[in-house]
């Protein structure tokens, strides 16, 4: 035996060298002084909590999940999982109907597809904001992403022919709301795909990633979506399939999430799970050619989401963008928007969301872009919400800039 | 009587000591208890912190065992808030006898201890971390006590029945006349005055330094340092202490003590003159390491605190110069009887589980001398904080945010931290994060609890006591005990001394995440902060 | 993804060495797992002897200020240290010329702050002091958590409202000719502690506080803004696990994060920084660099590693990374062609380049220098 080679703790938490570093990072201390801070939440609370789970603090749940303290920390210690796997493990009060609600997305869209025009009226009233905001605690600012009439799915289906016809083929995992609420972005995937010659299909059977689930309380739910999805994927990448994404959350929470959080080992589909952005870069880098419209001319600032800076792809998107022809790039500070999926739409939380994308707001006022560019669903309603910006997906301005 | 004079003298702040003081106290004795230096300082603050159910000695030491089993079952009403009902577990791995499992529980029963055979399987359930080749499992009442607290306890219950105490207090002398001890010279080894106090009975309560006090008298006992190491690991890997199921050897005790866990020990003679400055070798690191993983597989990949060891005070039976007979029992001696010295009385041997019940027989002692009849009510009468059942139920009374403070605090006051119920924001600012104990809780202690530096700070509150082993907190409290002292410069150097105390248990261990802390520890303190 | 140099370690040295091959137009990218020592940078270069110049002029672009003057700074303990090369940040006071009369300032309530010591520090050479508390409204919210009254959660809240501390200590200065502030200001607006200077009628000096060190983060983000608007790609969160070699060449490396996505260049800089960074690891038998297996200098029992008095110079903070003349590092013996190291990595092994900031800054510019002429 050799004694002591390495020290290894549940998520590292005993490498915490408590040099505070994370604190600095963390996007809810700033703003909300009764989350006690990841240090503290994180691996100072696990000594506690495993001395007895009598010190759970339920102040947990103000963490955002953001895993900006992971990004953040010298030491290698998944402060952020630390957090989420206490309220996995020690938080036994049932999620609220208001949380179950924002949490099943992908149950919310079927529901509300057919009768799109209708739901995207009602959600939008006056009156169903403030019944909202009363009656569930959704804060009446937010306005609910809009259903499409549409599912992605149903246009992808109808072109399934065309698209068998490529020589390569990729499978896209689109996600709920490119499927509910903007096909568009799907559509921009498939354009760029097949200009480089790559046709795309659907998995088999996608659902709800999940991530909503785990951090309103339903990891028994998100569970069983992560047991579903990767045997989907399984099918698809047995076929010899690259599986293509287009939302960072979804991604990292396939990649990183199922298996740290809800133990769902993914290891043999892992690496198949990838942002386009990147199956696009690598693609050129390795000679392959796009051509682009001569004209075409935007001021992009990028947005790193937070589960993007965690992935740490960011790079990707920043350089296909730089790629274009015609394109004047700004890359914004780092920086949570505030809205971390579900969060920023519970009223409680309103204040506090509004708060932390602040320093961003201001940076994008201060570029004045024509497009914000950013691979999060959630950060785009955010920034346009907030700065009235219009926010694009890198795939969508590659897919404008086309010839 | 003036102000010097008691009807009991105690010599030795250890648990035994504060036990006896706290016993005499209740009896209604006037006392002085005398320590030259702090609290729990020795053999008390240097061991496993384990409750024994008495397993361990069952097979060969019946009294040992009935004594710890019978105070086992009174620290638990006791002593509660230092307590932690954890139950333990004797294990059989494949490398072991399983047939001494039998004589084992036959000798618990016997003993009086509730000694339950469980499946392996059982043992892995009730407690993951164990070594998942084992063969056989026996479920005891062991659990793990706080020696700082109960120590602490146990002194504060003596000075509420007017009891005083005198720390950093060295005795230097015995005032004699004839065969009579008459009172103790001392000197103060922080106001550097010298003192004499008077009492009919003293009580050498001193462990494995007793023999010198007893040589200052003029008296002789035979006793043999042995040295005992131990490692505390960074977090509890185990919440039921596990032991091995063989006769007793090295390293075969692991216990869960609050936010860690303890490995050990070992057990060297070492000569006398090396009490005062035992340390841990590396070689019994690594053995402690390997022995321990045998228990517990993951404790060979756990961060560990610290090393540390202690000196057991065995005592030779009386008059055999060889050693050869060695008792780890109660030793309690009245030397007016034994050697024709009066008013002098030695207690020494036990054990910290069986502290209350030597205390118990030195009061005894003292009781008879003094012709004073009064019964022991120390087995019944709950310590200060451990009044109620529940310190949970006083949690919930004291300030208001954030919980984890107010449990941690709790945890460690038993319900005396009801007091903390009017403390405000101020107050529940955080000195030590890593076992969260706030401003309120540092200034309680320093106010209270006979509070001259940082080290003796760490012993009543667990500050310092974490994973940074005093990063943070150090400098804040020193801050604190500079405002209430109003000395800054006596806590300049506190500083260094406690960095230097927290070093000498982390240098044994320093590699790894330790010297990843220390290299830290070095660029904070040197050169950030310039201490 | 193909660049010309790749820097293993984003900071001091890292950022230093990236920068100054950017400006010398070379493709560069750093991988950083995580945050560094930047963080808790006391804002003065100990073994700094010369001025380096282009060290000076680095950081001036970046937007932070040196300034090079010989004389002591005053440390949160209350003592004195030699300086020579500071953040502006840092007040120096030349030989002979410490403050008479201070005025100490502290938030109510701050305990990582030690206005107590510092004044009697201040006392013992030869001031007279007096320590005062100020409450400010805007931050009262952070003592609602009993842990997050931090230096840095204090100066997002001071870069917008300092002028009512100037407003506080103006109305408590008397005939002091210093005033002495916790280090909390100028956060993100690096402008506000000179602005607080210039609003107070006496010499203002910021002493530092527990960390995170508030001139350190901004340091650390200002170094990154200038590697980034230079084009250098910052790969932060992100961790190297295995390098390629060929002979004595280092061809390419593999992070966490782009597993399957190999990153090359023609030049590799290990800055990977000392025990806390994980730049060298250990266990109870050695020390070892854990990348690439690079001959480290070190002491052979565990005994010898350390002083027992914690105050001493400790052995194994000289351990270090083995290097030839032009800091490439060494593997059995020979040097590998194409890495170089800079930074703690190197402990005490080249003392001619000095200890802790100074070796980063020194050896991360010979690096780039080397490394741009190459």
């Amino acid at each position: 035996m050799t004694l002591q080679e390495y020290t290894t703790s549940a998520h590292n938490f005993e490498e915490c060298m408590k040099c505070t570093v994370c604190t600095a990072y963390c996007p809810v201390v700033q703003v909300n002084p009764l989350y006690p801070g990841p240090k503290q939440a994180g691996p100072d609370g696990e000594r506690l909590r495993l001395k007895d789970p009598y010190f759970f603090n339920q102040a947990l749940k103000y963490c955002l999940n953001c895993k900006r303290c992971e990004v953040a920390c010298p030491s290698g210690v998944h402060v952020a999982d630390i957090i989420q796997s206490a309220r996995i493990r020690y938080d036994h009060s049932a999620p609220k109907l208001r949380d179950r609600i924002l949490a099943s997305t992908d149950f919310m869209g079927k529901l509300a597809r057919p009768f799109a025009p209708i739901v995207n009226g009602v959600t939008s009233l006056g009156v169903t904001k403030t019944v909202l905001d009363a009656t569930l605690a959704i804060d009446r600012h937010r306005t609910f992403p809009k259903y499409s009439a549409t599912s992605f799915e149903g246009w992808l289906k109808r072109h399934h022919r065309s698209q068998a016809a490529f020589p390569e083929q990729v499978a896209y995992f689109h996600g709920c709301y490119v499927n509910y609420n903007y096909p568009q972005l799907g559509k921009d995937l498939v354009k760029v795909m097949n200009a480089l010659g790559i046709g795309v299909q659907l998995l088999e059977k996608e659902k709800c990633c999940g991530i909503a689930m785990i951090v309103n309380g339903m990891s028994k739910e998100a569970t069983k979506h992560a047991k579903h999805n990767i045997s989907t994927i399984e099918k698809a990448v047995a076929k010899g399939l690259k599986v293509v994404t287009t939302s960072s959350t979804c991604t990292f929470t396939m990649r990183d999430e199922y298996p740290s959080l809800l133990g769902v080992d993914n290891s043999a589909v892992r690496d198949s799970i990838q942002l386009a952005t990147r199956l696009i870069f690598e693609k050129l880098e390795a000679g392959a050619k796009l051509e682009f419209r001569p004209d075409f001319h935007l001021k992009v600032a990028y947005h790193t989401p937070c589960h993007m800076e965690k992935l740490g792809w960011g790079v990707f998107s920043e350089r296909l963008l730089k790629m274009i022809p015609g394109v004047e790039f700004t890359l914004l500070d780092s920086a949570c928007c505030g809205i971390s999926g579900t969060y920023g739409f519970k009223k409680e939380n309103y204040e506090a969301s509004q708060a932390i994308g602040a320093p961003l707001f201001d940076q994008i006022r201060a570029v004045n872009p024509d497009v914000v560019a950013c691979d999060c669903e959630t950060c785009k309603w955010q920034i346009e919400m907030s700065t009235g910006y219009t926010v694009k997906h890198p795939i969508s301005i590659l897919a404008e800039a086309l010839a | 009587m003036k102000p010097n004079e008691f009807d009991v003298i105690i010599i030795g702040g250890g648990i035994t000591g504060a036990g006896t003081q706290r016993d005499c106290a209740m009896r209604g004795l006037r006392t002085l208890l005398i320590e030259r230096s702090d609290i729990a300082t020795g053999a008390t603050g240097r061991n496993h912190g384990l409750l024994h159910s008495g397993a361990r000695y069952a097979v060969n030491d019946a009294e040992s065992a009935e004594e710890c089993i019978r105070e086992n079952m009174i620290l638990r009403r006791i002593a509660a808030h230092c307590v932690e009902e954890t139950d333990g577990l004797f294990i059989t791995l494949p490398e072991d006898d399983l047939a001494y499992q039998e004589t084992f529980i036959a000798s618990c029963l016997k003993a009086g201890i509730r000694a339950e055979r469980i499946d392996p399987a059982e043992a892995r359930r009730l407690e993951p971390s164990v070594n998942p080749e084992l063969i056989g499992a026996v479920k005891v009442p062991d659990g793990s006590v706080d020696p700082f607290r109960l120590c602490a306890a146990n002194m504060l219950d003596a000075k509420l029945h007017g009891g005083q105490v005198l720390l950093y207090t060295e005795v230097t002398g015995f005032i004699k006349e004839g065969d009579t001890i008459k009172g103790v010279r001392t000197y103060n080894h922080q106001t550097h005055e010298e003192g004499e106090y008077y009492a009919p009975v003293t009580v050498n309560a001193c462990g494995i330094w007793g023999q010198k006090i007893a040589e200052m008298a003029g008296v002789k006992i035979g006793m043999f340092p042995a040295k005992g190491a131990l490692l505390i690991f960074a977090h509890r890997v185990n919440n039921v202490v596990i032991n091995r199921c063989r006769k007793p050897a090295n390293a075969d005790i692991l216990v869960p003590g609050d936010t860690v866990c303890v490995i050990g020990t070992t057990s060297t003679r070492i000569p006398f003159e090396e009490c005062d400055t035992v340390h841990v070798t590396p070689d019994e690191v690594d053995l402690l390491i390997t022995e321990g993983a045998k228990l517990a597989p993951a404790l060979n990949s756990t961060r560990i605190l610290r090393a540390y060891a202690g000196v057991r005070p065995l005592v030779s039976a009386d008059n055999d110069p060889s050693g050869r007979n060695i008792s780890r029992g109660i030793v309690c001696l009245d030397h007016e009887e034994r050697d024709g010295l009066k008013g002098f009385i030695t207690i020494t041997g036990g054990k910290l589980m069986t502290y209350r019940l030597m205390a118990e027989m030195a009061t005894d002692a003292v009781c008879r001398k003094l012709s004073v009849n009064r019964q022991c009510e120390t087995a019944t009468t709950p310590l200060p904080g451990s009044e109620k059942p529940s310190y949970k139920e006083v949690a919930d009374t004291i300030w208001a945010a954030p919980t984890t403070v107010q449990k941690a605090a709790t945890g460690r006051l038993g319900t005396r931290a009801a007091r903390f119920k009017d403390n405000d924001r101020y107050d529940s600012a955080l000195v030590c994060e890593c076992e969260e104990v706030s401003v309120g809780e540092i200034n309680a202690a320093i106010e209270r609890l006979d509070v001259s530096n940082l080290t003796d700070l760490r012993r009543r509150t667990r500050m310092g006591m974490g994973t940074c082993q005093g990063e943070l907190c150090a400098c804040r409290a020193a801050g604190l005990l500079a405002k209430a002292h109003g000395c800054v410069e006596r806590e300049r150097e506190d500083l260094k001394d406690f960095l230097n105390e927290r070093w000498k248990g982390n240098f044994p261990i320093g590699w790894g995440d330790t010297l990843r802390e220390a290299e830290y520890t070095q660029w904070v303190y040197k050169h950030v902060l310039g201490v | 993804m193909k660049l010309d140099t790749v820097i293993i370690g984003g900071g001091l040295a890292g950022l230093t060495a990236g920068i100054s091959l950017q400006k010398a137009g070379k493709k560069t990218a750093i991988i950083s797992a995580g945050q560094n020592a930047l963080h808790f940078f006391s804002g003065s270069f100990e073994s700094m002897q010369e001025a380096p110049e282009r060290a000076i002029d680095l950081f001036e672009e970046a937007g932070i200020r040196l300034h090079y003057r010989e004389g002591a700074r005053l440390m949160p303990m209350g003592t004195f240290r030699p300086a020579v090369l500071s953040l502006e940040d840092v007040s120096i006071f030349p030989e002979g010329q410490l403050p008479r009369r201070a005025l100490v300032i502290n938030f109510t309530g701050y305990h990582d702050f030690f206005s107590s010591f510092i004044a009697e520090g201040l006392e013992k050479a030869g001031a007279s002091c007096r320590i005062r508390f100020i409450r400010i409204d805007e931050m009262e919210h952070l003592r609602l958590s009993p842990s997050e009254m931090r230096s840095v959660h204090i100066a997002r809240v001071m870069d917008k409202v300092w002028e009512k501390v100037v407003q506080e200590v103006r109305i408590l200065l008397k005939d002091e000719d210093t005033v002495i502030l916790p280090q909390v200001f100028g956060l993100k607006d690096a402008s506000v502690p000179g602005k607080i200077r210039a609003n107070i009628p006496a010499k203002v000096v910021f002493v530092g506080t527990l960390p995170p060190s508030v001139p350190g983060v901004r340091t650390q983000q200002l170094l990154r803004r200038r590697y980034e608007l230079l084009g250098g790609t910052y790969l932060m969160g992100d961790e190297v696990l295995s390098a390629t070699l060929d002979g004595d060449r280092v061809t390419g490396l593999t992070t966490r994060n782009l597993q399957g996505h190999p990153i090359t260049a023609d030049h590799f800089i290990l800055a990977t920084g000392g025990y806390f960074s994980k730049g060298l690891e250990s266990n109870p038998e050695h020390v070892w660099e854990p990348l690439f297996g690079l001959d480290v200098e070190a002491l052979e029992d565990r005994n010898d590693w350390y002083e027992r008095d914690f105050a001493k110079d400790q052995p194994y903070l000289r351990f270090g990374v083995k290097t030839d003349p032009e800091l490439r590092a060494l593997k059995d013996g020979k040097p590998l062609r194409n890495l170089y190291v800079a930074g703690s990595i190197l402990g005490a092994t080249r003392e001619d380049m000095g200890i802790g900031g100074g070796l980063a800054l020194r050896s991360a510019l010979a690096v780039a220098e080397t490394i741009a002429k190459d």
